[in-house]
């Protein structure tokens, strides 16, 4: 008996955090682009916490995984490995109101990213993965190629890429967010 | 003339005085002889005498109750039990060694992860009453507290060579 | 995959295989070992532990097995000097991250990660680094966890999500960072999930009840079957020191494949319960008093003796469990016919039997539990194989996934593990009338008519759920009709049986009946009926049957491992006939407080594993299994106490030397009898069945008048209730699926009540629910949209709930 009552919880918790109307809209724009089955659906997801998180102020929190499984049909297990997959989506925690991505990856990591790395960490005052007090920027988690080789050492800010970074071009980039 | 050369010599005492040349010249020489008990034998620290528990520095008993001892004794002579201790831990409820059975292979302490089983330097011991003869984990940890030393010094000892 | 024999050379044998098929597969049928943790051949393929690598000639790297489909002439070496090194690799790699505790892991001596390791690894580590730690998760009362020790090879999270329907674990993260999580921390909630701990290849997830108890090589290990539904499973059951320790899984394609339920594994943390019976007591003046065998079988004789002088053989009642061993069954069932009585019976949990005469030799699946994922269209009736046969649901589940139309025409909507075709859930007395309106439909489509007695079923014109079913049906060319434990207990269950059995007939398919208990059809064999003997000859003395047993207060009642608060069909009837009797024997594992105030002696029984004994399942498989464990304290096996007792009352033939003897005279008798599914509708009188005149209860329908609102009601035995070893252990009894005692209603039925729409889980209201003239029971309220309107679900086979008699009814509820 529990079981189904623990799913008429999960029912219950989904209503209370229900998706708006103008989200399932845009999730269904999405969904329009995908074959009308199951596995269509599931193709929507990423697509879809994108929208759940731009709403959220950059960040997704557990309930909304759980209410946009529900709404694509999905296990919530199968919701939280794609959200906790990619580093574009930032779970749990709050975010600041710039997110910086260094890339790591082969390219950057050989033009001296683990340096840039250590360096901006020490100017914010923060690790990987972790927001300034001030909510001002998040230095997103361990980041893997963002395919901008060809300006390695390069990171991401805000969806603005910056290529050739040196110690000095982050500080400029860093202090020019407000 | 054999018979008459023995006669003189027996006749003379040769053959009493030749078993009293030895006995004078043991007489003299220094005794190897010890004193058991007050005189005790030099033991090499691979000595393989009595079983003992024991613990880290902090107290905690060093046995994870992996039975690998209890599978290994070719007498099994050891018997264990285990459960998960309130802390979540692996640990015996049970730890008793039949010391009639014990060959003092020292098979339990070669085959011990956490060197928590181990033959000590102890060789004289008595038991007065037959169910003395098994040991439980009581006794054998205080068996390793009262001889920590010891055995951690016969460890280090050793060291090099295991 | 095409059936196409293709002929491929492996290590230098040339052995044939189907082309397409796994390469893996092919080898192990050569009995050829490719070291794996990945691969599983229940489950999909993902080749993500690369331990299978082989090399392939004409492949330019080494090819996962697991991964690579067979071809004509495919030239394989698994143990060549490549293979070995991209085997030693893999393994060097899979060590990198693991911690080595082997002496503290439960699963060190049956790790497939040190044997592996010890075949195909490198004796030292170069690793030097500092290695991962994951934090624990805790996945409830049954599983334990070391997340530390994962490996990655995700067989539990494919399992979850493949068998068990639910993906409850997944990969989250990735990287170095990839673990195996709920991400949430909520406990399993599936009714296989323990089927993992086997799964894992390393000690990630272990039995959670059964940690630390004792090390695998020091287990013995024997063949046992599963005593808690009507499946019977293969398990093997390991004991250290005479006592059961662990229940795993035991391979049989044909009933369980590799997996067991829950159920099966946990239920053996209850055989040492606090209140197990230890030895044998005799009541005095009120007083319970310790006795040895022989005093307590005096006892017993003598009450069984005083009620024969004062009331005849037909004041003699015996009501045997039909989860109790076949030979248990056949001896008590003759112990009571010697004595002159014929009040015998195992169905328990069934109130209408007025079918009986007409009824098969015994309740048969109609097929092989195996056949039953070939089928294409199932109708499920009152049945909710879940949590009633766990496996047989895992059966429906793959047909379903194999494109399989299955229906459900049930008393509440649950919650299935796959997408059915239609679920119709209606109130109780409405049951037996869409029951008749599909087979309505069935016969419009067909031409055929109703049989006379049947007719007037169908409440005026055909509902479209029923037309729909019976549509689906049709078009299925292997059609499956199964009527579930909540049919079978349901106060018109013969009228539900012909209408099942007819729409199996019509719609050209298979009609079955899935066995609630382990002896549910075993207890027929066996003649523990109160109309026929062994193998179904017709008694000559004609009986009452469990139900008219309670309901005519006899003087003296012999209990077989029967709890009467649980196991009874009407458990408030019961309570009044045992308490108003002279003289009550219970033969019993364990003495719960209500048995102890109804009963006058009280014999230890031996439980699961300490007893030999025979189990018919539904598919009507024998299954003998040897008593494994040491007895507990005084207990004895069943058909010890059963041969005693009848020795002491001086009857005849009673002498067997063994078990095997017993079972010889069963196997003998029972040697020319056919399985059938046939329930003639035709054979009955026609004043038996009627629309909504079920034979106790007549349920009423909402009405708002006086205080409160009259209800229908209905219940199922929950999943961790049904028998006295189940509702002892503990771990089951802490899983999210063990039973609420809970009113649960539909939103509509709780406006009614007064409480607003909301559903609510977290029942803050409670109720007050009365049935007939028993005292209120005060429950919480759930609400739920899976209820139809008029109904109230009310868990059956809890002691709590006894006072309101049969799992179906009417009762009145008001809001506190």
């Amino acid at each position: 008996m529990r079981q189904e009552t623990a799913q008429e919880k999960a029912q219950h918790a989904a209503q209370e955090t229900a998706l708006t109307e103008a989200q399932q809209a845009r999730i269904d724009r999405w969904l329009a682009q995908y074959p009308p089955d199951p596995a269509g659906r599931r193709s929507a997801v990423i697509p879809a916490l994108h929208v759940l998180q731009d709403d959220n102020g950059g960040t997704l929190e557990r309930h909304h995984i759980a209410a946009l499984a529900d709404y694509l049909g999905m296990p919530r297990a199968a919701v939280f490995e794609v959200a906790t997959f990619y580093s574009m989506f930032h779970l749990d925690t709050a975010c600041g109101r710039h997110k910086v991505n260094i890339c790591t990856n082969i390219s950057c990591w050989l033009n001296g990213a683990d340096g840039l790395v250590a360096y901006a960490e020490e100017k914010l005052g923060v690790r990987l993965g972790e927001t300034t007090t001030d909510g001002r920027i998040t230095l997103v988690r361990e980041e893997e190629c963002l395919a901008g080789c060809v300006g390695a050492p390069m990171m991401v800010v805000d969806g603005h890429y910056h290529t050739h970074l040196t110690r000095e071009r982050i500080d400029e980039i860093l202090d020019g967010l407000d | 003339m054999r018979p008459l050369s023995e006669y003189l010599q027996s006749f003379l005492l040769v053959e009493l005085l030749r078993g009293l040349r030895l006995t004078g010249r043991h007489f003299f020489s220094r005794s190897v002889t010890l004193e058991f008990p007050e005189e005790r034998a030099p033991k090499s620290p691979r000595f393989r005498g009595h079983l003992a528990l024991r613990r880290y520095a902090n107290g905690e008993e060093r046995c994870i109750a992996c039975k690998l001892c209890e599978v290994v004794c070719p007498a099994q002579a050891i018997t264990i039990e285990s459960h998960q201790r309130a802390d979540g831990t692996r640990r015996t409820t049970r730890y008793e060694v039949d010391m009639f059975k014990c060959i003092y292979c020292g098979f339990c302490e070669e085959s011990c992860p956490v060197d928590s089983i181990v033959l000590t330097r102890l060789d004289t011991y008595t038991a007065e009453v037959s169910g003395e003869r098994v040991l439980n984990k009581q006794q054998l940890l205080s068996m390793g507290d009262r001889y920590e030393s010891q055995i951690a010094a016969d460890r280090a000892v050793d060291a090099p060579y295991r | 995959m095409s059936q196409e024999k293709v002929t491929i050379e492996i290590d230098g044998r040339t052995i044939g295989a189907r082309a397409g098929e796994p390469l893996i597969e092919a080898a192990d049928r050569a009995g050829i070992y490719i070291p794996r943790f990945c691969y599983h051949k229940h489950l999909s393929v993902v080749a993500s532990c690369r331990m299978c690598l082989v090399e392939v000639e004409r492949a330019p790297k080494p090819l996962p097995a697991c991964a690579t489909q067979v071809a004509d002439g495919m030239k394989v070496a698994t143990r060549s000097a490549g293979a070995l090194d991209a085997q030693r690799g893999v393994m060097e790699f899979l060590l990198i991250n693991h911690p080595l505790d082997c002496p503290i892991c439960d699963q060190g001596g049956e790790c497939e990660l040190q044997d592996q390791a010890l075949g195909y690894g490198r004796g030292v580590s170069r690793f030097v680094e500092g290695k991962r730690a994951v934090a624990d998760e805790d996945l409830g009362p049954l599983v334990a966890t070391e997340m530390t020790r994962c490996i990655h090879c995700t067989r539990c999270v494919r399992f979850l999500e493949e068998i068990a329907g639910d993906q409850e674990l997944g990969g989250m993260h990735r990287g170095e960072q990839l673990r195996i999580s709920t991400y949430t921390g909520e406990p399993l909630r599936s009714e296989l999930s323990s089927n993992i701990i086997d799964l894992c290849p390393v000690g990630a997830l272990t039995n959670k009840p059964f940690r630390f108890r004792a090390r695998a090589w020091e287990l013995l290990s024997f063949p046992m079957v599963s005593v808690h539904d009507g499946v019977g499973s293969h398990l093997s059951v390991h004991t250290y020191q005479g006592r059961i320790q662990r229940v795993v899984p035991r391979e049989c394609s044909t009933i369980n494949e590799t997996w067991i339920a829950d159920r099966d594994r946990y239920a053996i943390e209850g055989l040492a319960a606090p209140d197990r019976l230890r030895e044998p007591l005799v009541k005095r003046y009120g007083e319970w008093h310790t006795a040895g065998w022989e005093e307590a079988l005096s006892a017993a004789v003598a009450g069984v003796r005083r009620v024969l002088e004062g009331h005849g053989a037909a004041g003699i009642g015996a009501l045997l469990a039909p989860h109790a061993t076949l030979e248990e069954l056949y001896l008590g069932g003759r112990v009571v016919r010697a004595l002159g009585s014929a009040n015998v019976d195992h169905r328990l949990r069934e109130g209408d039997v007025s079918d009986q005469e007409q009824a098969p030799p015994f309740p048969y699946l109609g097929g092989t539990i195996a056949e039953l994922e070939q089928a294409d269209a199932v109708l499920l009736i009152g049945s909710y194989p879940r949590h009633e046969q766990p496996l047989i649901q895992h059966r429906l589940r793959k047909a379903a996934r194999a494109g399989a139309q299955i229906m459900a025409l049930g008393l509440r909507r649950f919650a299935w593990n796959f997408e059915l075709a239609e679920e119709h859930a209606v109130a109780p007395q409405h049951l037996v009338s869409e029951l008749a309106a599909v087979a309505q439909a069935l016969g419009e489509r067909k031409q055929r008519k109703l049989p006379q007695a049947l007719r007037g079923l169908p409440g005026g014109s055909v509902s479209e759920p029923a037309r729909a079913m019976a549509k689906r049906l049709l078009a299925g060319e292997r059609a499956v009709v199964l009527l579930g434990n909540q049919a079978l207990s349901h106060p018109q269950a013969a009228t539900l049986r012909a209408l099942a059995a007819l729409i199996g007939e019509w719609s050209g398919g298979r009609f079955g009946v899935l066995a609630a208990a382990a002896n549910s059809a075993g207890g027929w064999l066996a003649g523990a009926l109160p109309h026929r003997e062994v193998a179904g000859r017709p008694s000559a003395e004609q009986g009452l049957a469990a139900d008219a047993m309670v309901r005519a207060q006899l003087p003296c009642y012999l209990l077989h491992d029967v709890e009467p608060e649980h196991d009874l069909w009407d458990p408030a009837a019961a309570d009044a006939a045992l308490r108003q009797a002279e003289h009550v024997v219970a033969v019993s594992s364990f003495a719960s407080e209500r048995l102890r105030e109804v009963a006058d002696v009280l014999l230890p029984l031996g439980a699961f594993g300490e007893t030999a004994g025979t189990y018919v399942n539904t598919e009507g498989r024998w299954q003998s299994v040897r008593g494994v464990a040491q007895s507990y304290a005084e207990a004895r096996p069943g058909w010890r106490i059963w041969c005693a007792l009848a020795q002491l009352l001086e009857l005849e033939g009673f002498a067997y030397p063994d078990i095997a003897a017993v079972h010889a005279e069963i196997a003998g008798a029972c040697r020319d009898v056919q399985p059938s599914s046939r329930y003639p509708a035709e054979l009955r009188s026609s004043g038996a069945t009627s629309a909504d005149g079920g034979s106790s209860s007549a349920p009423g329908r909402a009405s708002g008048q006086g205080s409160g609102v009259t209800l229908a009601l209905a219940g199922a035995v929950p999943i961790y209730a049904g028998d006295a070893l189940v509702r002892r252990s503990e771990p089951l009894q802490q899983s999210p699926l063990a039973a609420r005692l809970e009113a649960v209603v539909a939103p509509e039925t709780a406006q009614q009540l007064g409480i607003s729409h909301a559903e609510t889980d977290e029942a803050t209201v409670r109720v007050r629910v009365q049935a007939a003239a028993a005292e209120a029971l005060e429950l919480p309220l759930v609400v739920s949209s899976t209820i139809p309107a008029g109904t109230v679900w009310i868990p059956a086979g809890l002691a709590e709930r006894a006072q309101l008699g049969p799992p179906f009814g009417t009762v009145t509820i008001e809001a506190l």
